[in-house]
């Protein structure tokens, strides 16, 4: 099942105003390593299914979100919990990763 | 020999850059009205001023004030040292450890006097000695308490209005006077440049440079000069759509809202927009999230709140950090909003305190360390708005933080210090005259900010003066004074880094050039025969002493008499610019001998100085200022309502504050007491 794709104004909402646990991946089309990541959260989005939002930002097309992170490259992960920044990870990242990264920081 | 004491009680109220000159207009024009009640009752020449040290540099001058030393025996010559491997080098240096006299706050701790260092920027941190009886609070750097290692987050600037669509967040961004705080092109100011730009006071003074790094900054033309860089402010913006409030759990009807960024753009904190029983919209909440039942802070329109913890995300930790804020307009319908928040200072941030329970003590009965405000310069608005009255409310916390130490934890002896003046100056002085380069600024505006920045100042010694009255002493100084600069100086004497333009001129420092014969930031050390570097002192590239060296020993003496000839015939704007050029070995005169103070130590003329560092300790300049340090003492052992017409030097304070407590001499002190102020005969 592909991401949910966020701009500036549903990103507020979801992450801020309904305060869900979730991750965000910001990635660009033309990226390679982005595509291989991309499909790793595709496949793990159906084990979180209400409790983890799973989502994506394009950041050519919302250059102000990858800006306010200071986001210096894609793929990025970010996790937010409760209406706050938790962590985020960077680059090519496996299953096994992420996983672990929920756990730690948006179930824990 | 033993003494007796003249006092059981001294308080040095230490004021950084505070100008006897300038002073004295202000005393004559009535608006310090609490200073003048401490000349009344004290001591001072008839000027109200000392001879300060050489170089008229910070730490420098701190540390002849503690130590009764001059520089060139103390070591401590500039904010920085040479760097041990490279002549176009620095390494950090307010580091207590570097200093070679030994410290009066030692003596006085280990004569079982309780004793407080607080700020000192000039050889206080670490505390270099074990006694109990010392008790140090950061010295690290000049600014204010805690600046350099509890920031957790930057100053903004908050623009919202009903035709902005989404949030917008721009970091640090360069804001020259007449610029608004809309971002109408993100990419235009947030473009990747070649080289990341650097925060000049995490470069001078972050966590690298405090573990000994090296910090190389060429001086290669105006744009790297301090007075230029610092003119212009630099915020982060926040650009936020505005709406009528929804889904809120706490909004009256009518609300409005908006939204700020904190944390570098990764906290956001949703606000609400009120009114008021007449109907119109004078005032801000600021809530954690819109459940939230309570605010955070309601900000009214014009007034400054100070103390304000709200947590801050640092790679997903929150940490309670202080801030403060002000809501600087707001239409009276709700539909355009502009505030400025503060930097964020962790409030928890004990390492630079001695012992650490001291901050807790400060936190609960005074509350927390306040931030003080970085951006004004060349903005006046900023200025009138923010930046100054920052300042007096941070200055307004450190007299209550120093109030209640010493009324609740018996000192003895309290070594103090604000830089209140001295961080205005260095953003705004040079505006007071009106110089070509900012012909577009107000010399009467800036001047004006002056005379608030000495009001302040007074209204900070005003809440001393009970203690006159409670057996203490007390002395005012300063380490020097601040300039109006009469002219744009030469870039030689800039205290940030090697100077490259006159001894590129004169050929001693040689860049390398590109294939295009572009200048690079690269010394040619084949051909460079000496450089410039720190605020006076030039360095000959010797064989066997520097790693580039080139120059034989031989013939260092005739290369020094060459330089010091090309010095005094430089000429800049068609005038000789430099004051005196002497050898290391003359400069002892100067109490500026020693390896820290090159092979040649030079000044800068009276005319073509800097605000201050380059020049002579006696330099006057426009707007009736001088970089003289004030001087004065009243109280328990000072004799009433006194002048005296001897000239005192900085390495005498020390001595007298030693005679006033009644302990040793400092080992290395080099001064005498000020016999003619005292009550009683020596």
């Amino acid at each position: 099942m592909s991401l949910e794709q966020l701009n500036a104004n549903s990103f507020e909402k979801i992450i801020y105003d309904n305060e869900d646990s979730c991750l965000v991946i910001f990635s660009r089309k033309s990226c390679h390593v982005c595509k291989e990541v991309v499909p790793v959260l595709e496949e793990l989005q159906p084990q979180y299914r209400d409790r983890v939002g799973f989502y994506y930002v394009d950041v050519e097309e919302d250059k102000n979100l990858s800006q306010r992170f200071s986001l210096k490259g894609v793929p990025q992960i970010l996790f937010f919990k409760a209406g706050e920044y938790q962590a985020k990870l960077a680059g090519a990242v496996d299953e096994d990763e992420v996983i672990d990264k929920i756990a730690e920081v948006l179930e824990s | 020999m033993k003494r007796e004491a003249l006092t059981q009680k001294l308080l040095v109220l230490g004021v950084d850059g505070m100008d006897p000159r300038v002073t004295r207009k202000f005393l004559a024009e009535g608006i310090m009205p609490n200073l003048q009640k401490f000349i009344e009752k004290g001591s001072a020449r008839e000027d109200l001023s000392h001879l300060g040290a050489l170089p008229t540099i910070t730490p420098a001058c701190w540390t002849t004030l503690a130590t009764g030393a001059y520089p060139g025996t103390h070591g401590i010559t500039c904010f920085w040292r040479q760097s041990p491997k490279s002549l176009d080098a620095v390494v950090y240096n307010m580091d207590s450890r570097n200093c070679e006299a030994e410290q009066l706050w030692n003596v006085t701790s280990e004569a079982g006097m309780k004793t407080l260092v607080w700020h000192w920027p000039g050889s206080a941190w670490p505390p270099t000695s074990d006694n109990p009886n010392l008790n140090v609070v950061d010295g690290t750097q000049p600014g204010s308490v805690n600046m350099g290692v509890a920031q957790l987050d930057w100053e903004k600037i908050i623009a919202a209005n009903e035709e902005i669509t989404e949030l917008i967040y721009a970091p640090k961004v360069e804001r020259p006077a007449g610029t608004g705080c809309m971002i109408s092109d993100l990419s235009a100011i947030t473009e990747e440049e070649e080289e990341p730009a650097t925060d000049m006071m995490e470069l001078w003074y972050g966590e690298a440079a405090m573990s000994g790094s090296e910090i190389r900054e060429y001086i290669m033309g105006p744009e790297n000069m301090e007075m230029v860089i610092e003119s212009i402010p630099h915020y982060d913006v926040v650009n936020s759509p505005l709406k009528n409030a929804q889904g809120w759990a706490a909004a009256p009807a009518d609300a409005k809202e908006f939204t700020i960024l904190t944390s570098d753009g990764i906290v956001r904190r949703p606000t609400l927009i009120l009114k008021n029983s007449d109907g119109i919209y004078d005032r801000i909440a600021i809530y954690k999230n819109k459940k939230a039942e309570k605010p955070i802070v309601v900000l009214e329109l014009g007034k400054m709140v100070s103390g304000i913890v709200d947590d801050i995300n640092k790679e997903g930790v929150l940490k309670p950090a202080c801030r403060s804020m002000k809501l600087l307009e707001l239409s009276t319908d709700g539909t355009s909003v502009k505030l400025w928040i503060s930097n964020a200072l962790d409030i928890a941030q004990d390492k630079l305190w001695h012992p650490k329970e001291l901050l807790k003590d400060i936190v609960e009965n005074v509350g927390p360390v306040q931030p003080v405000s970085l951006v004004g310069g060349e903005d006046a608005y900023l200025v009138e708005n923010v930046y100054e009255p920052a300042w007096d409310s941070y200055s307004q916390w450190q007299a209550k933080a120093l109030n209640h130490l010493i009324k609740n934890r018996d000192y003895q002896v309290v070594f103090s210090h604000l830089h209140n003046i001295d961080c205005a100056g260095h953003m705004f002085w040079h505006l007071a005259k009106n110089l070509e380069r900012w012909s577009y600024t107000d010399p009467e505006v800036n001047q004006n900010f002056i005379r608030k920045f000495y009001i302040q100042t007074d209204k900070y010694l005003g809440e001393f003066l009970h203690l006159l009255d409670e057996g203490w002493t007390i002395m005012i100084l300063a380490d020097h004074g601040l300039l109006v600069g009469e002219e744009f100086p030469p870039q030689i004497g800039e205290y940030g880094g090697m100077n490259v333009q006159v001894m590129e001129e004169l050929g001693y420092t040689v860049m390398k050039k590109d294939a295009n014969g572009k200048t690079l930031k690269e010394v040619d050390w084949e051909k460079t025969t000496a450089v410039q570097t720190r605020s006076n002192y030039i360095y000959i590239n010797l064989k066997g002493r520097d790693a580039h060296g080139i120059v034989d020993r031989a013939d260092k003496y005739e290369l020094e008499r060459k330089i010091m000839s090309d010095l005094y015939s430089y000429r800049y704007k068609g005038e000789r610019v430099i004051g005196l050029a002497m050898r290391n070995k003359d400069a002892v005169v100067l109490g500026t001998n020693g390896p820290q103070c090159g092979d040649i130590f030079f000044t800068v003329d009276e005319g073509y100085s800097r605000l201050h560092g380059d020049g002579l300790s006696t330099v006057e300049g426009a707007f009736d200022t001088s970089v003289s340090p004030i001087f004065l003492a009243a109280g328990t052992g000072i004799k009433e309502n006194f002048t005296t017409v001897r000239t005192i030097r900085q390495v005498d304070i020390a001595p007298t504050i030693a005679t006033l407590v009644g302990v040793r001499m400092p080992a290395h002190c080099e001064g005498g007491p000020i016999y003619q102020i005292l009550t009683e005969e020596m």
